[in-house]
C-alpha cells in the first residue's frame, strides 16, 4: 500500500513538466520581445508574470495533490 | 527517515492555540488566526505611527516616508487594475501588505498564516465577492446576469463554472506556494542546519513571498478589470 501511495504521489507530481515547459517558452518570447523593443519592457515584464502565474499553477496543482494522496491515504 | 517525516507531520499540522467558548460555540483560535492578529497589529500600529500629527506645508520626515510609501504603492496597483477600478485601489493595497507580511513572518520563526488553506480559501473568498460585486456595481443586476453569456450563450457554463475556478485557483496557487517552499526549507533545515539554509531561505522566503504576494493581487485585480469592462 505504500509503495502504491509513493507511486501515486509521485505520478501526481509530473504534473510539474508542463509548467516548466509552460514557463520555459513564455521566459523564452518575453527575452525576444525586450531584445526586440526594450521600450516595452515594462509590459512585457507583467504579462509575463500573468503568464508565469497560470502556468505554474499546474505544478502547484500537481503538488497539493500529491501532497492530500500523502496525508490522507495513509 | 521516519524521524524526517513525523518532523514534517508536525510542521504541517495547524494547532489549536486556545478555545474561545460564546453563545455556547467554541470557537477554536488557530495559531494562523494569533499570527494573522499580530499581522494585524503590527500594520495599524505601523500606519498610525506613519500618520500621526500631519501637516499640509512643513512636512515631518515621518509624513514623506508615509507619502512615498502611499503614492508607490498606489501608482503601482493603479498600473495593473487601471484607471476605472480606482475605487477598489485601498482594499488591493491592504490584501498586498497582509499577504506580503504573512508570507516574510516565517523568517521570524513564526508560520506563516497563508501556509494554513483556511487562510487562503477566505482571501479567495473575498477576492471573488469584490470581483462580482464591481460587475454589479458597474453593469447593474441585468447587465451582470447578460456578462454570463457573452461572448455567445454558448459559453455560458463556463462562465458559471468560471466563479468556483477563480477562488479556486487562487487559493491554491498561494497555498500551495507557501506550503511548497514551507516544506522545503523544512527538509533543508532538517538535513543541513547550517549555512546553507540561509541561500535557500532568501529565495523561498523572501523571492516567491513577495512574489506570490504579488500574483494574488495582480490576478484578483485583472479579474475586477474584466468585470468592470
Amino acid at each position: 500500500m505504500t509503495t502504491l501511495i509513493a507511486v501515486g504521489a509521485g505520478i501526481a507530481v509530473l504534473s510539474g513538466i508542463g509548467a516548466g515547459i509552460g514557463i520555459g517558452i513564455a521566459t523564452a518570447k518575453a527575452t525576444e520581445a525586450v531584445a526586440r523593443q526594450p521600450e516595452a519592457e515594462s509590459k512585457i515584464m507583467k504579462l509575463l508574470a500573468f503568464g508565469c502565474a497560470l502556468s505554474e499553477a499546474t505544478a502547484i496543482y500537481g503538488f497539493v495533490i500529491g501532497l492530500l494522496i500523502i496525508i490522507f491515504l495513509k | 527517515m521516519s524521524d524526517l517525516s513525523t518532523k514534517l507531520q508536525e510542521a504541517l499540522d495547524v494547532k489549536t492555540m486556545f478555545t474561545i467558548h460564546l453563545f455556547g460555540l467554541d470557537i477554536a483560535i488557530t495559531e494562523s488566526i494569533v499570527v494573522s492578529w499580530m499581522i494585524m497589529a503590527a500594520l495599524v500600529l505601523l500606519s498610525i505611527f506613519l500618520t500621526r500629527n500631519m501637516k499640509i506645508d512643513h512636512i515631518s520626515k515621518r509624513q514623506a516616508v508615509a507619502e512615498t510609501i502611499v503614492i508607490k504603492l498606489r501608482s503601482f496597483i493603479e498600473g495593473m487594475i487601471g484607471h476605472e477600478g480606482k475605487a477598489y485601489v485601498p482594499y488591493l493595497i491592504t490584501i498586498l501588505l497582509y499577504i506580503g507580511l504573512s508570507n516574510l513572518i516565517g523568517l521570524i520563526g513564526f508560520k506563516p498564516p497563508t501556509k494554513d488553506l483556511n487562510v487562503t480559501a477566505a482571501l479567495a473568498i473575498m477576492s471573488i465577492v469584490l470581483i462580482q460585486a464591481a460587475g454589479i456595481h458597474k453593469k447593474g443586476l441585468r447587465g451582470w446576469r447578460k456578462s454570463f453569456s457573452e461572448p455567445v450563450a454558448l459559453v455560458t457554463p463556463l462562465n458559471i463554472l468560471e466563479i468556483i475556478i477563480k477562488p479556486l485557483s487562487l487559493c491554491m496557487r498561494l497555498f500551495g506556494n507557501i506550503l511548497g517552499a514551507f516544506v522545503i526549507m523544512e527538509l533543508i533545515k532538517a538535513i543541513i542546519p547550517v549555512g546553507v539554509p540561509l541561500i535557500f531561505s532568501a529565495y523561498f522566503d523572501i523571492f516567491d513571498g513577495l512574489i506570490q504576494a504579488y500574483v494574488f493581487v495582480f490576478l484578483t485585480s485583472l479579474f475586477i478589470k474584466e468585470a468592470i469592462e
